[in-house]
C-alpha cells in the first residue's frame, strides 16, 4: 500500500498533544495558587491523581468508549458492542490494540495513535477541571473513585457523541449523536469538555457542602504568582487544543488559532472592567480568570466565527463570567475556585454564541434558529446528563467511604492530614 | 534529503528537550532547602552554558565520528572525533546548501548532552562548590556523554537493520531508542559515584531534608513530562508512525508510573504525597525512553507500573547503604534506566522473550547497561576525585550548615529575611517593627 502519511500533519497532531498535556498541570497551578497555603498540595494532587487514573484508563478501555463506531458506519466497528451514536465499545480498539497494529502502515494522513494520544489530554484535562470545585475539603481516595466513574459513565461517552465523527460530501456523515444526528457544531469541546466539567463541578459543590467560613473574600489565594503560571500555561496549551482540534495544519486550525489569542485578550478586559466598576480595582486573579472564561467560550466557537465576533465572545463571556462567579455567594453552593462560574457559564455562552454568529449557520445571518436550537439541546442534554451523573456518583461515594474530610481537619489545612506533605518550608526556623 | 516537515518536527522538539533542563533545575529547586536553592538550580543552568559550548566547539564531532568519514582520528566505534564536524562545520555547510536537517540534529542531540550532565547534579544537591562541580561537569561530558553516545546513538540504518555505527548499537545489537542507557544509566551511574566522592551531608537522615517548595517540584515535573515528547517521540528523526507510538507510551508509561508509586505510599506509609506522584511520574519517563517505540502501548502501561513500585523501593537504598544521592538520581535514573533498558529485553515486539522464547536481546541489553554504567561510573569517580583533591569540591561545613546560595552566588532565592515580615503559621504576616 502506498503511504499518504503527512509527516507536517502529523509534526502538527504530536506537538499539539504535548501542548495540551501541559494544561493538566498549567490547571493545577491555576488552581493551587487560589486555595490556602496548607491546602495546595491537595489541589494540585486532584489535578495530577487525574492525570494519572485516567490517562491508564484511556488505554485501557476510554479509547474504546469514545471513539466507538457502530457497525453500519463509514468507518464501521467490526467488534461494536452497544446503541450507535450513543453508548458503546469497539471491542477491536481495547488496551489500543487495533490503532497499535496500524501505527506503522502509513495508510492515513496522520497516525491514529497520534489522535489517540491527542483526544486522551482531553479526557484527562477534563476531569481535572472539576476538582476546582471541592477545594480544601475533598479526600484524595474519594476523588479518585469518583474520577474513574465520571470518566467511564460520563466524559467517555459524551465524547463519543460530539467527537466521534465521519466527514464527507456536505459536512458529518456519520457519528455521535450531537455531532451528527442533531448537527449541533463544538469544534474543540466546549459542551464535551467546559459544560460537561462545569454541571459536574456544581454536582460535586453540592454533595460535598460549603467549607468552614465560606463567605465573599475569605479565601484569599495563598499565592498569585503560581495562579498566572498556570493561566499562562493553560494558554499556551490551549493553542494545541483548539487548533489542534482540526487535526491539519491548514487555514482552519489558523483561524482557530488567532481566536484563541483574541478571545481571551478580550474577556480579560471584559473581567477587569467589571472589577473596576464594581470594586474600583483591577486584579490579576481576575484578569487570569477572564483569560480562562475567554478561552472557554471559544472553545467551540473557534473555527466558526471570524476574529472580530471571537473578541465581541470574548468581551461577553468575560463580563459574564465576571458576574455569574457571585452566583455561589447569593445561592449559597460553595464552587470554590469557579468551575461553575468559568466552565460551564463560559461554555454555554460560547456554544450558544454559534448559534447566533456562527458562519453561514448564525441567526444574525438570516439563516434561522435552527443552529441556534441545535446548540441549545446539544448543551443542555450534556449539562443535565453529566450534573445528574455526577450527582449520583457523587452521593453514592459521600454515603459509603465519605468524601469530605473531618471538620478539624479541614481547619487546620489538609496537606499534612490527606497527603502528609506540607508545601512550603520558609523561615529561618526551618531554612 | 529530509522534508521541511521533518526539520520542522525536529526544530520544535529541540526546544522541547531544551526546556527540559530549566524543568529539571525547578524540580531539583524544589525538593532542597530553601537556602540552597540558588545553587541547586544555578548547576542545572551551568550545565546548560558550558555543556552546550563543549557541544558545539567539539562534543558532537566526538560522539558523531565515524570511519566513514574522512579525517576520522581515534578508535571507529569506540572513541574518536571528526576534525569535520568540529563547530558544527559540515552540518553548517549543508544548511547552507540547502538541508537543515544535520544542523538541526545537532542540536537537538546537543540538548541531550546538557540535560543528561544536569541530570547528575542531583545527587550533591546543598553542598556542592559552583566551580567544582563546572569543572567535573567539562571532564565528564568529555570523556564519558560524548563517547557513549556515539556507542548508541550513532550509527547508519539501511534497510531496517544497522550497517555501521557505535559498537554497543553495532555490534552489541543493544537497542536504546531515546537514551535509557546513554542519558539515563549514565547520569545514575555518574551520580552515585559523585555522591561517594562528595559525601553525606550534615544531618543527613530520613526525614532532615523537607522540600521547600513543592509547587516548583511539580512546575518541573510537568516542564520535564512536556518535554519529554520531544525527547522519546523526536528521537524517530520523523513524524511517523514511530513517532506516535514513542509519543503514546510516553504518556502511558509515566501515567502508570505515578498511580503505582502513589498506591505504593498509600499501603506502606499511608498517604500519596505530591513528590511522590511527581517521582513517579519521571520514573516512568525514564523507563519509557529506551523502550517507547519497540513496545505495544500496554507493556509500556505495564513497565510503567513496574518501574514505579521498584523505584519507589529504591530511593530507599541511600537510607540503608549510607550514600547521599540527595534527590534520587541514583534511584530513579539509573535504576529506572536499568529497568526500562532490560524490559525490551522482556517485552520488546518481535524481540522480547516473552514472545520469541529467546534471551539473547535480554543479554545485548544487560551488556549495554553494564558497560555504559561501569564507564560512566568509572570516568565520574575518577574526574569528582580529581576535583576533590585540587580545587575542592565541597563547601565549607560551616557554610554548607548556614545554606550555600550566600556563600556561593551571592544570593537568597527569597526575601524571606525582610525585617517588615515575620513567618506566623502558614502565611508571612506584615508587622511593623
Amino acid at each position: 500500500m502506498e503511504s499518504v502519511l503527512d509527516q507536517g500533519n502529523t509534526t502538527f497532531l504530536l506537538i499539539s498533544a504535548a501542548f495540551v498535556l501541559l494544561m493538566t498541570p498549567g490547571l493545577a497551578f491555576f488552581y493551587g495558587g487560589m486555595v490556602k497555603a496548607k491546602s495546595v498540595v491537595s489541589m494540585m494532587m486532584l489535578s495530577f491523581g487525574s492525570l494519572g487514573l485516567v490517562g491508564v484508563l484511556w488505554v485501557l478501555y476510554g479509547y474504546a468508549i469514545a471513539f466507538a463506531d457502530g457497525p453500519s458506519e463509514v468507518n464501521g466497528g467490526e467488534q461494536f458492542v452497544g446503541i450507535d451514536g450513543w453508548f458503546g465499545i469497539d471491542l477491536a480498539k481495547i488496551g489500543l490494540g487495533q490503532p497499535f497494529a496500524d501505527a506503522t502502515n502509513g495508510a492515513t494522513a496522520f497516525p491514529e495513535l497520534g489522535f489517540v494520544a491527542f483526544q486522551a489530554t482531553f479526557a484527562i484535562i477534563t476531569v481535572a477541571l472539576i476538582s476546582g470545585a471541592i477545594a480544601d475539603r475533598a479526600k484524595f481516595g474519594a476523588w479518585m473513585v469518583f474520577a474513574g466513574l465520571w470518566a467511564t459513565f460520563v466524559y467517555f461517552p459524551v465524547a463519543n457523541w460530539v467527537f466521534n465523527f465521519d466527514l464527507g460530501e456536505g459536512g458529518v456523515v456519520d457519528g455521535g449523536w450531537i455531532a451528527y444526528d442533531l448537527g449541533a457544531i463544538d469544534f474543540a469541546g466546549g459542551t464535551a469538555v467546559h459544560i460537561n466539567a462545569g454541571a459536574a463541578g456544581l454536582a460535586l459543590a453540592i454533595v460535598l457542602g460549603k467549607r468552614f467560613g465560606f463567605s465573599k473574600g475569605i479565601t484569599q489565594p495563598h499565592n498569585v504568582p503560581l495562579t498566572l503560571l498556570g493561566v499562562s500555561l493553560l494558554w499556551f496549551g490551549w493553542f494545541g487544543f483548539n487548533a489542534g482540534s482540526e487535526l491539519a495544519a491548514d487555514g482552519i486550525a489558523a483561524i482557530a488559532f488567532i481566536n484563541t489569542l483574541a478571545a481571551p485578550a478580550a474577556a480579560m478586559l471584559g473581567w477587569i472592567i467589571v472589577e473596576y466598576f464594581k470594586h474600583g480595582k483591577a486584579t490579576s486573579i481576575g484578569a487570569g480568570s477572564g483569560a480562562v472564561a475567554g478561552l472557554v467560550a471559544i472553545t467551540p466557537a473557534c473555527a466558526s466565527v471570524s476574529p472580530m465576533y471571537a473578541m465581541l465572545l470574548g468581551v461577553i463571556a468575560g463580563v459574564l463570567c465576571a458576574l455569574a462567579v457571585d452566583l455561589k455567594f447569593s445561592f449559597g453552593f460553595d464552587d470554590s475556585l469557579d468551575v461553575v462560574g468559568i466552565h460551564l457559564v463560559g461554555g454555554i455562552v460560547g456554544t450558544l454564541f454559534i448559534g447566533f454568529f456562527g458562519e453561514g449557520v448564525g441567526s444574525a445571518f438570516g439563516f434561522g434558529w435552527d443552529q441556534l436550537v441545535a446548540q441549545a439541546i446539544g448543551a443542555g442534554a450534556v449539562l443535565v446528563y453529566s450534573f445528574v451523573l455526577a450527582l449520583i456518583i457523587g452521593f453514592a461515594i459521600d454515603k459509603t467511604i465519605g468524601f469530605r474530610v473531618k471538620a478539624e481537619d479541614e481547619i487546620a489545612g489538609i496537606d499534612t492530614v490527606v497527603h502528609g506533605e506540607e508545601a512550603y518550608a520558609f523561615g529561618a526556623d526551618r531554612g | 534529503m529530509q522534508s521541511d516537515s521533518t526539520v520542522a518536527f525536529l526544530i520544535i522538539c529541540s526546544a522541547m528537550v531544551l526546556f527540559m533542563t530549566p524543568g529539571l533545575a525547578f524540580f531539583y529547586g524544589g525538593l532542597v532547602r530553601a537556602s540552597s536553592v540558588v545553587s541547586m538550580m544555578m548547576m542545572s543552568f551551568g550545565s546548560v552554558g558550558l555543556v552546550g559550548t563543549l557541544w558545539v566547539v567539539y562534543g558532537y564531532a566526538m560522539s558523531f565520528a565515524g570511519a566513514t568519514n574522512a579525517g576520522f582520528i581515534g578508535l571507529d566505534g569506540i572513541f574518536g572525533l571528526d576534525p569535520a564536524k568540529l563547530l558544527l562545520a559540515s552540518s553548517y555547510q549543508s544548511a547552507s546548501d540547502g538541508n537543515g536537517f544535520d544542523l538541526v540534529f545537532a542540536g537537538f542531540q546537543g540538548t541531550f548532552a546538557i540535560i543528561t550532565v544536569a541530570l547528575i547534579s542531583g545527587a550533591i544537591a546543598d553542598r556542592a562548590r559552583f566551580g567544582g562541580w563546572m569543572i567535573f561537569a567539562a571532564l565528564w561530558a568529555t570523556f564519558a556523554y560524548f563517547p557513549i553516545a556515539g556507542w548508541v546513538f550513532n550509527f547508519t540504518v539501511e534497510e531496517g537493520a544497522v550497517v555501521d555505527g557505535g559498537f554497543l548499537v553495532f555490534n552489541f545489537g543493544l537497542m536504546d531508542f531515546a537514551g535509557g542507557t546513554v542519558v539515563e544509566v549514565a547520569s545514575g551511574a555518574a551520580a552515585l559515584a559523585v555522591a561517594l566522592v562528595v559525601g553525606r551531608r550534615f544531618g543527613f537522615a530520613k526525614g532532615m531534608h523537607a522540600p521547600h517548595n513543592v509547587p516548583l517540584t511539580l512546575i518541573g515535573a510537568a516542564i520535564l513530562w512536556f518535554g519529554w515528547f520531544g525527547f522519546n517521540a523526536g528521537s524517530q528523526l520523523a513524524a511517523d508512525g514511530t513517532a506516535a507510538l514513542a509519543f503514546v507510551n510516553t504518556l502511558v508509561a509515566p501515567v502508570g508510573a505515578l498511580i503505582s508509586w502513589s498506591l505504593y505510599e498509600r499501603f506502606t506509609v499511608g498517604k500519596p504525597t505530591a513528590v511522590g506522584a511527581a517521582s513517579g511520574a519521571v520514573s516512568g519517563l525514564v523507563a519509557i525512553t529506551p523502550s517507547c517505540a519497540y513496545l505495544h502501548p500496554v507493556w509500556a502501561l505495564v513497565l510503567g507500573l513496574l518501574v514505579g513500585t521498584i523505584c519507589a523501593l529504591a530511593v530507599e537504598l541511600k537510607w540503608k547503604l549510607g550514600f547521599d544521592d540527595s534527590l534520587d538520581v541514583v534511584g530513579i535514573h539509573l535504576v529506572g534506566g536499568i529497568v526500562g533498558t532490560l524490559f525490551i529485553g522482556l517485552a520488546g515486539e518481535k524481540v522480547g522473550l516473552f514472545f520469541t522464547g529467546d534471551p539473547t536481546q535480554l543479554g545485548r541489553q544487560a551488556a549495554g547497561v553494564a558497560i555504559v554504567g561501569i564507564w560512566s561510573f568509572s570516568v565520574a569517580w575518577l574526574s569528582a576525585m580529581l576535583v576533590q583533591k585540587t580545587f575542592g569540591f565541597r563547601v565549607k561545613s560551616t557554610d554548607e550548615i548556614a545554606g550555600v546560595d550566600r556563600v556561593i552566588h551571592g544570593e537568597t532565592a527569597y526575601s524571606e529575611t525582610d525585617p517588615r515580615w515575620t513567618w506566623r503559621g502558614s502565611n508571612y504576616i506584615a508587622e511593623p517593627r
